[in-house]
């Protein structure tokens, strides 16, 4: 899958795992902070953010501070799917 | 205790809509499902995770809390956020336990109302969940009662919210609480059938300790469960007494007739053996039933006494005079009982 | 106004079936914490529990109710401990009967403990399963009431974790204002897959020993249990034994979060000065303070600071979670009946677990048991999720 294309994807999964009400992925930047103003979210949705991850790319984050570092915005996610699925 | 300001979201256009002034909607089945606003207001990063309950909750209560200094929050509801708690269930079986999201697990608990209202209104008063089945209304008014005995309120945001969830309702009917067949709720009382219609909603109350320009006045609740048909009468009379109200003091009973051939009955012996030449109301064929119906019946009593006309649907046994004191008599499934005087101020 | 007193205590947790096995656990360090025996779930071998050592049948024949059927473990452990105080506080059945006794139970999880019945008759349409009218909320209070024959007031309350601290006040103070004359007040909660699966996404489960105030704190482990109390007024109380007084309480909301607490202990510092206020003694009188304690990050934290800005010297504080795990809408219940034994037999109990100092504070809790200790006034804190923040003062008689 192109990288482009999987960031739509992610972006979609975004708004239907957090119910983003009113945004579509056009109006996800890739550099957007995900913990930002833009989004208004909390600590239930980094969990929320991790069972995507798991459920959608098969990749399970143990380290809670790993999760500090990979949901940042959508391209440090992008890179966290794509790397942890070159190795498996 | 008197009631200062109301709003209800409920199977009728009780909340945006003039109620009194248009005709009742008339359901077919056994699901009345809540006429829900808009909810503008709620800021749209709360609302992209409340549940039907949650949302019903805040949308008839925010309002109330923005227009009223409140001391505290007091809210009853037995399922809370049901749809959630059984799609968190649900999670649990189909990914066997694995990672779950946990939005539905926080927003399935029945404190989740009164949690979310106190959050958005930075309301850090007293706050508490009476999730009891069909007498967490009157548990409310103890409680609101109490801090005003006490002098710890002077204000209080008080109501119940229940929600139709799929998974409860399929389970209630498994039980023979709902009906099987459809009837049209114009149409339900005394139709002779096992079970209710479902229903559902938010009723939200501001009462004050003193009446300042009230609406009503909430007078007294009680309650019994597991009672004989004496101990009924024993405990209305004791309620009746203690607040100086003869039989002929009561205007009308407003009475939980449900549809249900299996209790409905406790309703025919109550006004035969206590109030024979009484008039009566009805407001489950307008509601429907929840485990919290006496609050529907509460918002519907508070604007009668206050001069609204009666709906010709709710007239079960005509009414003489004027409406300024009504008895709710309300059980839920024949066990829990709730009495709630409401009075004209 | 005389005093509300307790004159019966009942409690069921995984350190003891009945109050003095509780209190001999406790006395001796003798946690309860171990892999779950009875629970029914991936997790039972995996995480560490607080379970009751009884297996439901062994817990319906104690109740001798194994004819009976519908009812859940819930309700099971809620019979034991609400049978257990009222026969200690001596209650006849005519009082039971009374219009003026009250009933006022918490509980979070209730029925839902049956969670493949509930499955099985939400989703198919078979036969009923006997659990069917047990699920929600309030059933076992209705089961307490029907099969004690109960006539006067009940209640049901869910504030998650401080459920049963709210029915104590609530039933304390119903008794103040002359709304009852006596009232059963606590609650129960089981194990159940349900809340193991949601606090587990909350990924607020230590995967160890729960150490509670410690530094390296990882989580809590869940628990299960049921306590219950009697209240009566002092002058009705005559000739009975009186283990306590319900002094003071205080009810406030964080206003922070659905399911974590404000930094600045907004809710913790509410509850705890209304509880002060009501009971009209100063911070410096607490003896004791059995505190909610869960052993999370964010709750000992916030707990502690809100103590700091209340008390000029922090009293002694302890987390009893560390033998009972957290259970949940049990928690201000059984935590009452400890702080009352803590008062009855002037002794403090221990943190378990403990070993590292946070570096946030310069007090640690109490990690000894305290024998000949003076206890007069016991604070004791239970907050839940939804920011419902509740402490109980109850003091010596």
């Amino acid at each position: 899958m192109e990288v482009a294309e999987l960031k739509v994807k992610l972006k979609t999964q975004i708004i239907e795992y957090l119910n983003l009400l009113d945004f579509t992925p056009e109006d996800i930047d890739d550099e957007d902070q995900l913990f930002g103003p833009k989004f208004d979210l909390d600590s239930i949705d980094a969990l929320e953010l991790s069972v995507l991850l798991e459920r959608e790319y098969g990749i399970k984050m143990t380290d809670p501070a790993e999760g500090r570092k990979v949901l940042v915005t959508v391209n440090t996610m992008v890179d966290y799917i794509l790397a942890n699925k070159a190795e498996a | 205790m008197f009631i200062k300001d109301l709003s209800c979201i409920s199977p009728q256009k009780t909340f945006e809509d003039d109620f009194f002034g248009t005709e009742p909607i008339i359901y077919t089945g056994s699901q009345l499902k809540a006429v829900e606003p808009s909810y503008a207001d709620i800021p749209r990063s709360q609302l992209r995770r409340m549940g039907k309950s949650n949302r019903m909750a805040t949308g008839a209560g925010m309002p109330l809390l923005q227009k009223h200094k409140t001391d505290g929050i007091i809210i009853g509801t037995t399922d809370g956020g049901m749809e959630d708690c059984h799609r968190f269930l649900n999670q649990i079986i189909q990914y066997e336990e694995g990672t779950l999201t946990p939005t539905n697990f926080v927003q399935g608990s029945p404190s989740s109302p009164a949690g979310g209202l106190a959050l958005m209104s930075a309301n850090s008063g007293y706050n508490n969940t009476h999730s009891n089945k069909g007498l967490s209304f009157e548990n409310c008014l103890m409680d609101a009662d109490l801090l005003f005995i006490e002098g710890r309120a002077k204000s209080l945001l008080v109501g119940c919210v229940e929600e139709i969830s799929q998974a409860q309702y399929r389970i209630e009917t498994l039980a023979g609480f709902i009906k099987k067949d459809e009837i049209t709720s114009d149409k339900l009382i005394g139709c002779g059938t096992p079970g209710a219609i479902n229903g559902e909603g938010a009723t939200m109350f501001v009462l004050e300790s003193e009446n300042d320009n009230a609406l009503a006045e909430l007078v007294d609740a009680d309650m019994i469960s597991y009672p004989t048909a004496d101990d009924l009468v024993a405990k209305a009379k004791l309620l009746l007494e203690r607040n100086g109200l003869a039989v002929s003091d009561i205007d009308a009973l407003m009475l939980g007739y449900s549809g249900d051939s299996n209790s409905d009955h406790w309703y025919d012996v109550f006004a035969e053996q206590l109030f024979p030449e009484t008039g009566i109301l009805s407001f489950k064929n307008l509601f429907g039933e929840t485990p919290s119906a006496s609050a529907f019946a509460t918002w519907f009593a508070a604007n009668l006494v206050n001069g609204k006309s009666v709906p010709s649907q709710a007239v079960h046994k005509p009414i003489s005079g004027e409406l300024k004191t009504i008895l709710i008599y309300n059980h839920y499934q024949g066990n829990q009982h709730g009495f709630v005087v409401v009075r004209a101020v | 106004m005389g005093r509300i007193v307790v004159t019966g205590m009942g409690v069921i947790s995984a350190i003891g079936n009945n109050v003095s096995e509780n209190h001999s656990s406790l006395q001796n360090g003798v946690s309860g914490i171990g892999k779950a025996q009875f629970l029914n779930s991936k997790y039972a071998n995996e995480l560490l529990f607080g379970e009751v050592k009884l297996s439901n049948d062994a817990l319906r024949s104690q109740l001798n109710v194994s004819n009976l059927k519908g009812i859940t473990r819930t309700e099971l452990l809620a019979f034991i401990a609400f049978k257990e105080a009222v026969e200690n506080a001596g209650l006849s059945t005519d009082e039971l009967k009374s219009f003026e006794t009250a009933l006022l139970s918490g509980t979070t999880v209730g029925g839902m403990v049956e969670m493949e019945a509930i499955h099985a008759d939400a989703n198919t349409n078979q036969a009923p399963s006997e659990f069917v009218s047990s699920y929600r909320s309030g059933a076992h209070t209705l089961q307490l009431a029907k099969a004690f024959g109960l006539r006067g007031y009940t209640d049901t309350m869910n504030t998650a974790c401080s459920s049963s601290a709210n029915s104590i006040m609530l039933g304390a103070r119903m008794i103040k204002a002359g709304k009852c004359k006596r009232a059963i007040v606590g609650g129960v909660d089981s194990l159940a897959k349900y809340t193991v699966n949601g606090f587990n996404s909350l990924q607020i489960f230590s995967d160890e020993v729960t150490r509670p105030f410690d530094a390296n704190r990882k989580g809590l482990n869940l628990g299960e249990g049921a306590a219950y109390l009697v209240l009566e007024r002092e002058e009705d109380a005559q000739g009975k034994t009186i283990y306590g007084e319900i002094r003071g309480y205080g009810n406030t909301n964080d206003a922070y979060h659905p399911s974590s607490m404000s930094p600045e202990a907004v809710g913790v510092r509410g509850a705890i000065n209304g509880a002060l206020q009501t009971a009209r003694i100063s911070p410096s009188e607490v003896s004791y303070v059995n505190g909610h304690g869960t052993g999370t990050e964010n709750n000992d934290y916030t707990e502690v600071h809100g103590m700091n800005q209340i008390f000029d010297a922090v009293p002694p504080y302890t987390s009893t979670k560390s033998f009972t795990g957290h259970t949940l809408a049990a928690a201000g219940a059984i935590e009452a009946v400890y702080s009352l034994l803590s008062i009855q037999h002037q002794e403090i109990y221990a943190t378990l677990n403990w070993q590292t100092q946070m570096p946030e504070f310069n007090s640690k809790p109490q990690t000894e048991f305290v024998a000949n200790a003076e206890v007069k006034h016991v604070l004791s804190n239970s907050f839940g999720f939804g920011g419902n923040c509740s402490s109980l003062l109850i003091s010596k008689v």
